[in-house]
């Protein structure tokens, strides 16, 4: 049980990672690689906050503008300079690298002691529960409070913030985001300045992602620099596996099922690993799966195509 | 209205494909105008479309619109004075989006966007009216994606869109050429009405001179990059579509003796 709600927190606190890659790779096509590195900015940032006394909220919205300002470079070097997308992530990725280090001082810092986001649901949870006790039973399983208190509030921290973005999309400035990554030669026509548009989406979407790396390193209780290797693909597997879940392209639908495939992905990953699968090999497994989730809809499609050849 | 002053545009000067798309062109529009660019192909008619649109920067020249020199603003900027409809239906509108939304974002055309909602009850009633008013069947399907439209609806719907803050400018360019004949009758039945009841000052552009005798008060036809003809007044008023024709046949006929000429001079001189 414990193993379980574990998987599902992880995955929730990865559902902003994924909330994040659907917002630049979906919504504007972009292939955002500073993901990498803005995830673990992100937990540097909130981290170092963290060690120095400062209050876990301010660190984590800390955390969160750390990943505002690396998503607007990225967006700069994009549009600014006409950088390639896919190069101009991987420079501030790059760069994040050696920022990360300077941020932290060291390459990996440990939050046991400090007074975390996750430390106060552990204490609010002991305290409605009458306090003293460190487990309760859930329909006969034993469940610790830490573990449950964790995941209720990452819970509600998802829900937040994924109703803030599905509310946000209906804005006027949400609306004509959608669009720029739908049609940009419209959206320019109708008066909105399509630099502005994209610079300001990768900077949501990289303050997401930053934001689950402040929720990450106070979950798992240290930051690390090594932390964000190879992630974006792992939100890119969340949210291709969230879209075959609900099949819709309903944005209110798509940013539930972003949410539901990064919890799902975490719980397959933990089930794998629990089988026996070598933890060296995940990150391999997760690489084939995207390149499977990419190709297999366009193979289908061509497949149904070669089996009906007399219809036109 | 629109005043273009020796507009100079050469794509990838100083290469083996360098085109002088615009030499010199001037020209000025009076507000209420409805202006006809025929020509031929490669004649810079959908360049200077462009050039007034803002999709490139113009080498040199000024173009002024509703009193402001907006020679060197971004397409962004100009926006709140022009509306546009493209060639390609796909162009005017976002797939996947409903039509409703696809509306709002022409309503506020060239206005701040905030964090407002972008639909409210009485914007949605104002769209379903204007919709009910393109005869389509549209009205109900206002949350349906506009991908999932005809090219012909799209672009009614694109010309609505246009249109729906008066701009200063309508530009349209080609905007029938890749619809079936019918959706092209009804596209430009719904043009006409348009413009009639806004007294839009328009630039459309169009390879049809059965359009070009019917719509507009003016017609000029490019040639080079430069304005060859300009018909107005009693001229305009006189001309039909073989008079057009014929005018294309002289430029053709000049094309083919320049290349004459030249085989000639090649043949004695070098």
């Amino acid at each position: 049980m414990t193993l379980l709600i574990g998987a599902a927190t992880i995955g929730l606190v990865l559902a902003l990672l994924a909330l994040g890659v659907y917002l630049s790779f979906r919504i504007f096509n972009f292939p955002d690689i500073t993901a990498d590195g803005s995830i673990t900015l992100g937990a540097a940032v909130a981290s170092i906050l963290l060690v120095h006394h400062w209050s876990p909220v301010v660190a984590t919205l800390a955390g969160f503008m750390s990943g505002v300002v690396a998503g607007t470079l990225t967006g700069v070097l994009h549009t600014k300079f006409k950088i390639n997308g896919l190069l101009s992530g991987i420079l501030v990725m790059t760069a994040l690298y050696s920022v990360n280090l300077h941020v932290m001082g060291k390459s990996n810092i440990p939050l046991l002691n400090e007074s975390t986001l996750a430390n106060q649901a552990e204490s609010l949870a002991t305290r409605l529960l009458g306090g003293g006790k460190s487990e309760f039973l859930l329909a006969g399983w034993t469940v610790g409070v830490r573990d449950a208190a964790l995941l209720i509030g990452v819970l509600l921290v998802v829900i937040a913030v994924g109703l803030t973005l599905y509310l946000f999309f209906r804005t006027n400035l949400g609306t004509a985001m959608r669009a720029a990554g739908d049609n940009p030669q419209m959206v320019c026509a109708l008066g909105v300045s399509v630099d502005f548009i994209i610079i300001l989406g990768l900077a949501l979407s990289n303050g997401l992602i930053a934001l689950s790396g402040a929720l990450l390193a106070q979950y798992q209780g240290f930051a690390d620099v090594q932390m964000g290797i190879g992630i974006v693909v792992w939100g890119l597997a969340s949210v291709i596996i969230g879209e075959a879940l609900v099949g819709t392209k309903k944005i209110g639908v798509l940013i539930t099922g972003a949410v539901m495939g990064s919890v799902l992905f975490r719980l397959l990953v933990a089930i794998a690993l629990r089988w026996g699968l070598n933890p060296n090999d995940l990150k391999l497994i997760t690489a084939a799966f995207v390149f499977a989730a990419l190709v297999t809809p366009a193979a289908l499609r061509k497949l149904r195509l070669a089996s009906k050849p007399a219809a036109t | 209205m629109l005043d273009l002053q020796d507009i100079l545009k050469t794509f990838n000067p100083g290469t083996a494909n360098e085109v002088r798309a615009l030499r010199g062109v001037t020209l000025t529009l009076e507000r209420g105008s409805f202006l006809i660019i025929i020509g031929t192909n490669g004649s810079g008619k959908s360049t200077l479309l462009n050039a007034v649109a803002g999709t490139f920067r113009v080498d040199s020249g000024s173009i002024t619109l509703a009193g402001q020199d907006i020679t060197g603003q971004p397409e962004h900027r100009r926006a709140r004075l022009i509306g546009r409809v493209f060639q390609n239906p796909f162009s005017g509108t976002a797939p996947n989006m409903s039509i409703a939304e696809n509306l709002a974002l022409a309503a506020r055309r060239g206005q701040p966007r905030g964090l407002g909602w972008a639909l409210d009850h009485k914007l949605r009633a104002q769209i379903r009216d204007r919709i009910r008013s393109l005869n389509m069947g549209l009205e109900d399907r206002i949350d349906n994606a506009i991908g999932t439209l005809s090219g012909g609806q799209r672009q009614a719907l694109t010309l609505l869109m246009a249109s729906w803050l008066k701009p200063d400018l309508l530009l349209l360019d080609e905007h029938t050429a890749a619809l079936d004949p019918k959706s092209a009758d009804q596209v430009i039945r719904l043009t006409h009405e348009i413009i009639q009841r806004d007294q839009l000052t328009t630039l459309m552009v169009t390879h049809s001179m059965q359009q070009a005798v019917h719509l507009g008060d003016r017609i000029i036809m490019m040639h080079r990059g430069q304005v060859l003809h300009d018909l107005r007044g009693a001229e305009r008023a006189r001309v039909r579509q073989e008079d057009l024709l014929n005018r294309f046949d002289a430029v053709r006929r000049r094309e083919q003796l320049d290349s004459g000429v030249a085989d000639l001079l090649q043949s004695h001189y070098v």
